[in-house]
């Protein structure tokens, strides 16, 4: 080989050295190899928490685009965002920035916004919302913690007491000791009771141990629930009459339901009222009839008098009866 | 504190052949046939095995991180594990390793049979300095094709992880994703200071080949004694540097 195309590999060799030095420097530096495409938006946050840069930005779970860097301004950090050209963000989108993963991978979410909002421009301001990171939680767990144990403090105080005042085992124990030998009695007459019960005598142990009982509770629980199914029906008949007297059908429907038939009623009423008032006041034929006691002396007076005339019809003959009647009559 | 001397010794030749080669660069431009030459040496014939061999870390790398990761789920940051690994650690100290080899022999085996053939006396005699025509132009080349193997090197290595992700069965991650998490936790930053150590590696490497290599003294067997001496500190000045390098870049 000779010294020029040994030169000639040599500086190839080390061009190419350079270039892929080149390559990696731009890659590494966030895609800055070829000319940045899109659009960016501004997201200002309390605490940007893991966030850095080249973290994704994804919208409904969708990649739109990456942290391009983030900074502080003021009193809040930003996060600058690089989003894809052609995806449009409506301005009531809100940002987030989401836990991906336990060991600090975060990233930063977008919900969708409203259909009709307008579209965020370049160098826009997105909408934010703070979400509680792991820490947040976990100062919430170790308060959580604490309230617990203090409850079991409490709780252990009771039962256990406090020293000054017994605890509720230590009631307990007392109350056993004091009634140890009620306890007892009481423990031989529960267990006295529970060996009839399970020889039978008694009625709880005919109840528990005769299966004639327990036929007999079946064949009246049957019947009860015949009885029941009875009452059903009549029920069931019982409301098919109470509709029909609501819908105003039959005599006692009209009489409940229809007006005009009330207004009879009270009409017929009123003139019975009318007439026994007339009639007390012995008005009218009727009235007379029964405060007048002439017309009573005067139908006697007329029914002897028939009386005679047929007495003696029987001697005249019959033809001569009805001109006698006639004559007594008028 | 017999060893204790001559490591001593052998650090002070080493920087007393620095200085000497130092003030000598001015000659260098007139040296051009001679730093071309070296540059093929150490770069150019070097690439091959520096290839072959960043391929297979890059893919044990993420063979064995995949294995390691899925079991507590975080397979897609196998890519970032393998990129800063490659970038800052493994690619540097493999080159070195591999120039130390490779180069570092060559260089004490050549230097070493000048000194025992009596060479390197006839240029003294000849008023040529040896630190001006053979160390300098090693050390110019060391210096310039250093990062030039170590940044082919750390990308061969990425690309060998990649494959290995997206063939493995158990791994099964595409390259974008791979690519993309090495992207996300890395900055040039660390590829610099990967090159920064490949750069000093290389240079302390042939330095110290240079330097036992021209302290040879006796005959032909001397001279594999003096390449295994120089393979041997090499390697472990590689290392021992490492730390105390990545200490100070960290």
């Amino acid at each position: 080989m000779n010294t020029a195309q040994q030169t000639a590999r040599v500086g190839l060799f080390f061009l190419l050295g350079l270039a892929l030095t080149w390559v990696t420097w731009e890659t590494l530096s966030d895609g800055k190899l070829f000319k940045q495409t899109g659009y960016s938006l501004v997201a200002g946050f309390d605490n940007l928490k893991e966030l850095k840069q080249g973290d994704e930005v994804r919208m409904a779970g969708v990649k739109i685009g990456s942290v391009e860097r983030t900074r502080l301004a003021g009193r809040r950090a930003e996060a600058v965002l690089r989003i894809e050209p052609g995806i449009k963000i409506a301005s009531d989108a809100t940002a987030t920035i989401v836990m991906a993963g336990l060991i600090g991978t975060n990233y930063i979410g977008l919900d969708l916004g409203s259909p009709g909002a307008p579209v965020l421009l370049d160098g826009a301001e997105l909408r934010t919302k703070i979400t509680p990171d792991i820490n947040a939680i976990m100062t919430e767990l170790g308060n959580l913690g604490q309230k617990l144990e203090g409850a079991l403090g409490s709780l252990t105080t009771t039962v256990s007491g406090d020293g000054k005042n017994p605890g509720l085992f230590q009631k307990l124990d007392r109350l056993v000791t004091d009634n140890s030998t009620k306890i007892d009695t009481t423990m031989t007459n529960l267990a006295s009771a529970t060996d009839k019960i399970n020889k039978g005598e008694g009625t709880l142990g005919k109840l528990l141990n005769d299966s004639k009982l327990h036929d007999e509770l079946v064949a009246t629980v049957s019947e009860i629930k015949a009885a029941a199914s009875d009452a059903k029906f009549f029920v069931a008949d019982a409301q098919i009459l109470v509709n029909q007297v609501k819908s105003g059908k039959g005599t006692l429907g009209a009489l409940i339901f229809d007006e005009t038939a009330g207004n009879d009623l009270k009409i017929v009423t009123r003139n019975l009222r009318d007439i026994s008032e007339k009639i007390a006041k012995g008005e009218g034929t009727l009235g007379k009839l029964l405060t007048d006691d002439s017309l009573y002396l005067s139908a006697q007076s007329t029914l002897k008098k028939a009386d005679r005339a047929i007495d003696s019809l029987g001697d005249s003959g019959p033809i001569t009866a009805v001109g006698a009647a006639a004559n007594v009559l008028f | 504190m017999k060893q204790l001397t001559h490591f001593l010794e052998g650090f002070g030749s080493a920087v007393q052949l620095l200085f000497q080669s130092a003030r000598f660069a001015g000659t260098l431009p007139r040296q051009r046939a001679r730093f071309i030459d070296q540059c093929y040496l150490i770069g150019y014939t070097t690439l091959p095995i520096v290839a072959i061999l960043c391929f297979f870390m890059g893919s044990v790398l993420a063979l064995q991180s995949g294995y390691s990761m899925e079991n507590f789920g975080a397979k897609q940051f196998i890519g970032s594990l393998v990129g800063l690994s490659f970038a800052r650690e493994l690619g540097p100290v493999i080159v070195a390793i591999l120039v130390a080899g490779r180069v570092g022999s060559a260089i004490t085996a050549e230097l070493a049979s000048m000194k025992v053939y009596q060479e390197i006396d006839a240029l003294v005699t000849m008023n040529i300095p040896p630190a001006r025509i053979l160390v300098l132009p090693r050390l110019a080349a060391v210096l310039v094709m250093m990062p030039v193997l170590a940044i082919i090197g750390n990308l061969i290595g990425w690309f060998g992880g990649a494959v290995v992700c997206k063939y493995v069965e158990s791994i099964a991650i595409e390259p974008e994703a791979y690519f993309s998490a090495l992207r996300r936790y890395m900055k040039f930053k660390d590829v610099g200071i990967g090159l920064m150590k490949a750069e000093i590696f290389g240079f302390v490497v042939v330095l110290i080949c240079c330097s036992i290599g021209l302290n040879t003294r006796g005959g032909p067997r001397e001279i594999g004694a003096s390449v295994t001496k120089a393979v041997v500190v090499s390697l472990i000045s590689i290392l021992v540097l490492d730390y105390f390098v990545t200490k100070v870049l960290m």
